[in-house]
């Protein structure tokens, strides 16, 4: 088009001169307008479609297509062409007169152009300014993970994630910075694409990277929910111009339990007593028979997954489907989980791009068995298995469970076979957001989603269950459902400008969420047949007799949000960022139903400064310092309100009434926990990417945090209120480091560090209202017969300190003998509840994961190992089990002499003895991996087999199952003598794209 | 020309205002929706909503019968019941261990829960008073002084349990904001008293259905004579004669007689028993709090009564009070379990209980006698249907002999205590007893028991004045949740030995303040010696 202003061109010519410059301007456009055809791949050969290729100095530009193509009609003859794609390094080629071009794209190590998610936007990670972290799928952790934390298990320092439990229905627990709340609890709020969900709303084989957002600079952002972290879970999206491709990945695994207690066996317990024992309850006698209890109720649990994603797109229209089926079986008979999950996605683009449209639907289906009521698999059942005489039988002569009158002690096999239950759930979710560029600085998008879940539940337990034999039930069953709706929206502005060295990014926006929960159950019992199960409910004659029960609820929430942010880059050099949050929550009190939560964050990019640009080796080098205050929101609704309830019942002239009791007093100042966080951090990244990673330093200080204070009536009508009152902190270090030690072009070691401590305080319990005259409230509990609390929560401890009798030595009576807190020493016997002391902690000091991927050639390797270090675990096993003179089944352990010097003939007590060190270091996660060259596949793009283990080894002195424990709550490291046990995991796997 | 320019200028700005407006008020409404519960400010009350009022003021007393609860306090830390580490447990961190020796803490539920509920009572009752006082529930104008009577009149009766277990707690007649004073025991004595003697004329003296579990007048005067009757425990100053004159109002007027069958007063359906002063109404559907049988029964006795469940099985009797009864008494068989238990449907021997009970540390299930004295239905499940009797008429008769004897009067005291027993004896001459024999010591042989049964540590041997009226309460009313009260009253509890118990002090008389209530009221002082 240049050509048309050149010289000597007239409006007044004549035709034949028009048609001889016509014909020369073609002839110069043929010269100078060459056209040239070239495919873009990566290092691989594998196409890269969607890449630009630009013209330099131009605004000629073209975009490859599916296969990677592109032609592009040059201005010059010399020209340079310049294609860049996500990801990969930008690459110039000097096309140099020829026709066709081949351009090899070099994959980006440094990754300061990658997109991170930062919650309502996204920012290229050379501009981040906060503690953030982006793990993609490609290093996921592979194999039979059960949900999206498991996923970025071990990579993100600072966040812990651990699947202490074997169920397979139960989550992950994750805990990022330590312990901030004492009632909040450790879940972070979970974004899927952008709206609040859970990390089950989709399969995890559908996801295509999680983001984590720390420090409070960061998720200040979220106001209410941000304390714990937020998590940002972008599924596997489709893009404009994309080839439709369709993945299937598949597996199939086997699990088993990871450690078996060794409890006696009959032979075991035959010798004891013939060594003189005699014994009570369970092992009163000899039945004869040879059992294996554990075996009777235990399988090899076989899993098999699969999913499916389609997606592609044109220039228009993208398009995403996707379907996951979860079959997992628990290593305990009846225990399981099965899952479909559909997702669909389309997005469309009108009015040259500037309308775009997302319609999403996300459904799913899950069921499992129910061996409890409305739960799961019920660890009652496990302990029935290890406590139980060995040399019992299954089933008597007559083929009836064989049952005995002893105290809480019931068959296992029976309890399961003889109950049957069902829980089924259904989530689906509607999505709809639109997004139009009003002009190249503003965009305004708005988002729409609808959710609701659902879940019916049935359980029954027959005529020959002990509920009847031992109970008189004549049969018992139940069923609920509970049901939620919610309604999230939000609108925002979106704004970007440059002027010269300066780059502003704005943003303000509005959001509204809604969440309603309401449910119905009902019992019944005393049946005319077993055939029913729960289907009948109205047949049993217990609800004639009044001995039927049936419930109903209703309660919902609202919070509401306006928030802005706006971001400042001077020459790449110097970074700000900065965030306000005003949010409203329903359930605070009416004086304080609103509050304020701001964040911001500096970074400053050393390497760019003039007296660091000429070192080669250094590509990165940022300073980074934050600033935020989040809040935690009351755990349930109308906690701000005063509440009567009808209560018990009351004998009034010949009838019963129910009393009008007062169950809540009213806290209009009710309001959010605060947390200030300080960040300071570090980005590092040498030799071309060879050696990066970041360093963070915290500090977070927790006031309000919410706590049940009990309170005098009078004044108050009730005798306990919600109020925000205690002060905690924590604070810790977290260092990540990657490296890649060897590269060459078949072969690839890339290892990666995390590093994270954490030290944790209550500052106070009190304050000008609510005051504790003793500085602690005990929590957690040791259930019968020992029946005391296992932890104190006391001002200028850390939150999970164990607290019992310190047992130094034993009588020859086999008495424990205590240490009490003024040294004195005494038989356990003559010990009080004031002799205890703490006994350790359950929460780690630090944490530490290294993992490590290998690519040689087509075989991949990856090998994640995990510790945690510094803490103890109170071995709930031992201490109710290592003890011969429980009437129960015991650990083989109990007949040994304790401290070396005399056999236990105590009660079970919580003594030291069975706090351990629970220090372990995991190999986690190991996958070995083959992809098929492509030259062998016709209609496949790609096919990779994988096999891998996860749990496969654990190094530790903890004698107990796995040390890995359940650490939420306030009583963390309590490893429970019902725990399901924890689970190893042997996959065999495919994934393939066509 | 301008205002033609500014008028659609302004119907703009109106229009965007009042959208801004909406949308403010709309998005920005944080109002709470309550659906399944009742807030203060949707309440509007009914008619029927004043006995449901009044019922919280009773509904506590429930705790009784209730796990750790006042059974638990009078009868754990006193020489009948004894709850040892047996097969299945009953270590319970010491708990029973700790009641036993005398050496609770002020973490120990027993005596919290006491604390807990009868303040929760008295709590209820203030905010009955303000409540309708206040006219925030409208009540019928001729029956406020009658409802505010009977709340009085409950409310000392609380205070009378506390006045016995913690000595010094605050009296709290109004629902104010202040928070409470603490006050002595003496101050205590001094409001049940005024309280109870300006409330009695206005309380009803109907004794019928209607009544049944309330504060009726006579419910008040029992009150007023067991107050009496530990006066001297409670004041230092005696006040035999006004015992003596409360139970005379009680039994003069002639609406209660002894029940001919001991047994019944006891039974499932007992709420007809002629000795019902003031009974606690359970029941196994709507008022389930009545476990106290699950502590005491073994788990196999699901086969002797035909239960549907299985106890727990724990407390059993210290052998050294069951050697104390004369063996033609009644009641020992009509008490406690004893030896073979036969199975309800084919009467097989299901297991034996055994007297002797080796240690505290260490029990089997089948060694000590079992409380079976209330009656177990068929089918009893893990609440029984048997309503407490909290004030029987019995006892009124007693109250009166025991301030008769020690007033000098022992003859007329031997006449009513031989009326008592007499249901009670198969034989009429084994029922008489005499002035000098209540006068005399004890039949416990106290002292601690060793592993064979014998007594290792006789501890003080000096006589128990009055001695042998005390076996008398003890067979009587035997784990009827008051053995620590008479024991108190007759000298024994700090200064004996029995079982595996050693005397910790004059302290132990009253329990200690929880610990939770000393951090909520800042008022409040821990009574002496803890």
């Amino acid at each position: 088009m240049k050509h048309k202003n050149q010289p000597g061109m007239s409006v007044s010519i004549s035709n034949y001169t028009l048609c001889c410059t016509l014909f020369f301007l073609l002839c110069t456009l043929w010269s100078f307008a060459q056209e040239i055809k070239g495919t873009v791949t990566d290092g691989a050969g594998i196409p890269i479609a969607g890449a630009s290729v630009l013209e330099k100095g131009t605004t000629h530009g073209v975009v490859t297509d599916f296969d990677g193509n592109f032609e592009i009609v040059l201005a010059s003859d010399d020209a340079v062409l310049e294609v860049s794609y996500m990801g990969f390094k930008t690459t110039e080629v000097n096309t140099e007169g020829r026709a066709v071009v081949q351009v090899i794209l070099e994959e980006d190590l440094q990754e300061l152009d990658e997109v991170v998610l930062i919650g309502f936007g996204t920012q290229k990670r050379g501009d981040v300014t906060s503690a953030v972290a982006s793990v993609k799928s490609e290093d996921f952790i592979q194999g039979n993970v059960r949900d999206a934390a498991q996923l970025i298990q071990g990579k993100v320092a600072g966040l812990t994630v651990s699947t202490p439990s074997g169920d397979p229905t139960s989550d992950s627990q994750i805990k990022l910075r330590g312990l901030s709340s004492l009632t909040g609890g450790t879940d972070p709020l979970v974004l899927i694409d952008g709206v609040p969900g859970n990390l089950n709303t989709v399969a995890p084989e559908d996801i295509e990277s999680v983001d984590v957002l720390k420090d409070g600079s960061a998720t200040a952002i979220y106001g209410t929910r941000g304390t714990n972290g937020v998590i940002i879970i972008t599924t596997k999206g489709g893009n404009y111009n994309m080839k439709p491709t369709i993945e299937y990945n598949g597996y199939l695994s086997m699990s088993a339990i990871a450690r078996k207690l060794d409890f006696m066996d009959a032979s075991d317990l035959r010798k004891r007593w013939g060594e003189g024992y005699e014994f009570n309850g369970a092992n009163v006698e000899d039945f004869g028979a040879d059992t294996d209890w554990l075996d009777e109720i235990t399988r090899n649990a076989f899993s098999h997954v699969h999913n499916l994603t389609f997606r592609g797109g044109n220039e228009q229209t993208s398009v995403t489907a996707s379907l996951n089926y979860r079959d997992i079986q628990g290593i305990f008979l009846k225990s399981d989980n099965k899952k479909y999950t559909g997702r669909i996605n389309v997005g469309h683009a009108m009015f040259d791009n500037k309308l775009k449209t997302n319609l999403g639907v996300i459904v799913s289906e899950q069921t499992y068995n129910a061996l409890g009521d409305g739960t799961s698999f019920n660890p009652y059942i496990y302990r029935q298995a290890l406590i139980r005489n060995p040399t019992e039988p299954v089933r008597d002569a007559e083929g009836n469970w064989f049952e005995r009158d002893v105290y809480f002690y019931d068959n296992p096999v029976g309890y399961i076979e003889e109950t049957i239950g069902e829980n089924r759930y259904r989530n689906m979710r509607f999505d709809f957001s639109v997004s139009y560029d009003i002009n190249e600085h503003f965009i305004v998008k708005g988002l729409y989603t609808r959710k609701g879940n659902s879940n019916i539940r049935g359980f029954y337990q027959t005529k020959k269950h002990v509920s009847t034999v031992k109970y008189g039930q004549d049969g018992f069953a139940s069923r609920g459902t509970d049901d939620y709706t919610g309604n999230y929206g939000q609108v925002t502005l979106d704004y970007n400008q440059s002027f010269g060295k300066h780059r502003v990014t704005g943003l303000l926006g509005y959001n509204y969420e809604d969440n309603t929960n309401e449910g119905f159950w009902a019992n019944n019992r005393r049946f005319s047949t077993d055939g029913f199960t729960y289907n009948n409910i109205g047949n049993g004659q217990g609800l004639e007799l009044g001995e039927a029960g049936m419930g109903s609820y209703k309660d919902s929430d609202k919070l509401i949000a306006f928030f802005t942010r706006i971001t400042y880059n001077f020459d790449d050099r110097y970074l700000l960022l900065a965030s306000l949050r005003r949010e409203g929550s329903s359930r605070f009190g009416a004086n304080t139903k609103w509050g304020y939560f701001p964040g911001v964050s500096v970074g400053w990019r050393i390497n760019r400064e003039s007296f660091l640009e000429h070192n080669k080796w250094m590509y990165d080098l940022k300073l980074r310092a934050g600033f935020g205050i989040t809040g935690t929101n009351a755990g349930a609704n109308y906690e701000s309100l005063s509440g009567l309830t009808y209560g018990g019942y009351f004998f009034n002239n010949g009838s019963w009434v129910r009393e009008l009791v007062p169950a809540r007093n009213a806290n209009p100042d009710l309001r959010w926990e605060k947390k200030e966080e300080l960040n300071f951090g570090l980005d590092y990244g040498f030799l071309d990417g060879r050696i990066s990673g970041t360093i963070d330093y915290y500090s977070r200080k927790t006031k309000d945090a919410l706590y049940n204070y009990d309170v005098p009536t009078p004044p108050y009508y009730y005798g306990s209120i919600l109020a925000n009152v205690a002060q905690i902190k924590n604070s810790g270090l977290e260092v990540l480091l990657n490296v890649i030690p060897v590269k060459t072009d078949t072969f690839e070691w890339t290892a990666g560090m995390t590093y994270s401590t954490n030290s944790n305080k209550i500052v106070s319990l009190s304050n000008d209202q609510f005051q504790l005259t003793n500085d602690f409230f005990d929590e957690g509990y040791a259930s019968e017969p020992i029946q005391v609390s296992t932890h104190r929560i006391q001002v200028g401890q850390p939150i999970g300190n164990f607290f019992g009798w310190k047992s130094v030595d034993i009588t020859d009576d086999g008495i424990w003998l205590i240490e009490t807190p003024d040294g004195e020493i005494k038989p356990a016997t003559e010990t009080t509840t004031d002799d205890r002391q703490v006994l350790g902690n359950g929460l780690p000091k630090s944490y530490f994961s290294w993992n490590n991927s290998v690519k040689y050639k087509n075989w991949d390797l990856n090998v994640n190992m995990r510790g945690a270090f510094g803490y103890q675990i109170l071995n709930f096993s031992r201490m109710y089990y290592e003890n011969p003179t429980v009437d129960y089944n015991t650990l083989n352990t109990a007949y040994d002499p304790v401290y070396g010097k005399a056999v236990l003939s105590d009660v079970q007590r919580l003594v030291s003895y069975y706090v351990e060190d629970g220090d372990f270091l995991k190999i986690d996660n190991v996958t070995i991996g083959y992809t098929v060259p492509a030259s062998l596949l016709k209609f496949i793009q790609n096919c990779r087999i994988y096999a891998s283990g996860i749990n496969l080894a654990t190094i530790t002195g903890y004698k107990g199952i796995d040390p890995e424990v359940d650490r939420d709550g306030l009583a963390p490291g309590n490893d429970e003598r019902d725990k399901y046990p924890s689970v190893r995991t042997f996959t065999l796997g495919i994934n393939l794209t066509f | 020309m301008k205002t033609k320019h500014i008028a659609p200028f302004r119907l703009k700005l109106w229009v965007y205002g009042l959208t801004v407006a909406v949308f403010l008020a709309a998005c920005t409404d944080l109002s709470e929706e309550v659906f399944s519960e009742v807030t203060e400010d949707s309440f509007i009350p009914a008619d029927s909503d004043v006995i449901a009022l009044m019922a919280s003021a009773y509904t506590p007393l429930r705790f009784v019968m209730d796990w750790q609860g006042y059974f638990d306090l009078q009868e754990e830390p006193a020489d009948v019941i004894v709850t040892p580490t047996r097969p299945n447990g009953w270590d319970d961190g010491g708990i029973y261990k700790r009641m036993h020796f005398h050496t609770w803490t002020n973490t120990d539920w027993q005596p919290r829960n006491t604390w807990i509920t009868c303040f929760n009572g008295i709590n209820n009752i203030n905010r009955v008073i303000l409540q309708i006082t206040s006219g925030e529930y409208p009540v019928d104008e001729s029956q406020v002084d009658y409802i505010m009577a009977e709340m009085r009149g409950l409310r000392a009766l609380y205070y009378s349990i506390l006045i016995d277990t913690h000595g010094n707690v605050p009296v709290i007649s109004d629902y104010t904001a202040e928070l409470p004073v603490q006050h002595t025991r003496e101050e205590v004595y001094d409001f049940i008293v005024s309280e109870l003697t300006e409330v009695i004329p206005l309380l009803t003296d109907v004794v019928d259905q209607s009544t049944y579990g309330r504060m009726t007048r006579y419910a008040a005067w029992h009150v007023l004579a067991r107050l009496y009757l530990n006066a001297e425990v409670y004041t230092g100053t005696p006040q035999w004669d006004q015992c003596i004159a409360a139970c005379d109002e009680i039994i003069n007027d002639g609406k209660f007689n002894l029940s001919e069958n001991y047994r019944a007063i006891f039974s499932t359906n007992n709420e007809d028993n002629p000795e019902m002063v003031f009974a606690i109404p359970y029941d196994r559907i709507y008022a389930p709090q009545w476990g106290g049988h699950m502590k005491m029964l073994l788990p196999d006795h699901r086969y002797v009564f035909g239960m549907e469940t299985q106890p727990w099985g724990g407390s059993g009797a210290n052998p050294q009070f069951i050697d104390s009864y004369h063996p033609e008494d009644n009641r020992l068989k009509d008490t406690w379990l004893m030896g073979d238990q036969l199975n309800a449907s084919d009467g097989t021997v299901v297991m034996t209980l055994t007297k002797d009970m080796p240690s505290i540390y260490d029990c089997e299930f089948t060694e000590g006698f079992r409380c079976g004295k209330y009656e177990i239905e068929e089918g009893a499940t893990g609440s029984l249907s048997n309503d407490f009797p909290f004030f029987r008429y019995t006892d009124v008769l007693m109250m009166k002999a025991e301030s008769l004897l020690r007033t000098g009067e022992s003859a007329a005291a031997a006449q009513i205590v031989t009326d008592v027993r007499r249901r009670s004896f198969d034989n009429p001459a084994d029922a008489e007893v005499t002035g000098t024999e209540l006068e005399g010591n004890t039949n416990m042989a106290y002292g601690t028991l060793a592993v064979d049964g014998s007594i290792d540590d006789p501890g003080d041997q000096s006589l128990v004045p009055y001695g042998r009226f005390l076996d008398e309460l003890g067979w009587e009313f035997a784990c009827e949740a008051r053995r620590r009260t008479d024991l108190i009253r007759f000298g024994v509890y700090q200064t004996k030995n029995w079982y595996n118990h050693t005397p910790k002090g004059a302290h132990t008389a009253l329990f200690p303040i929880g610990y939770e209530e000393l951090n909520t009221n800042a008022n409040l002082r821990q009574n002496p010696g803890y």
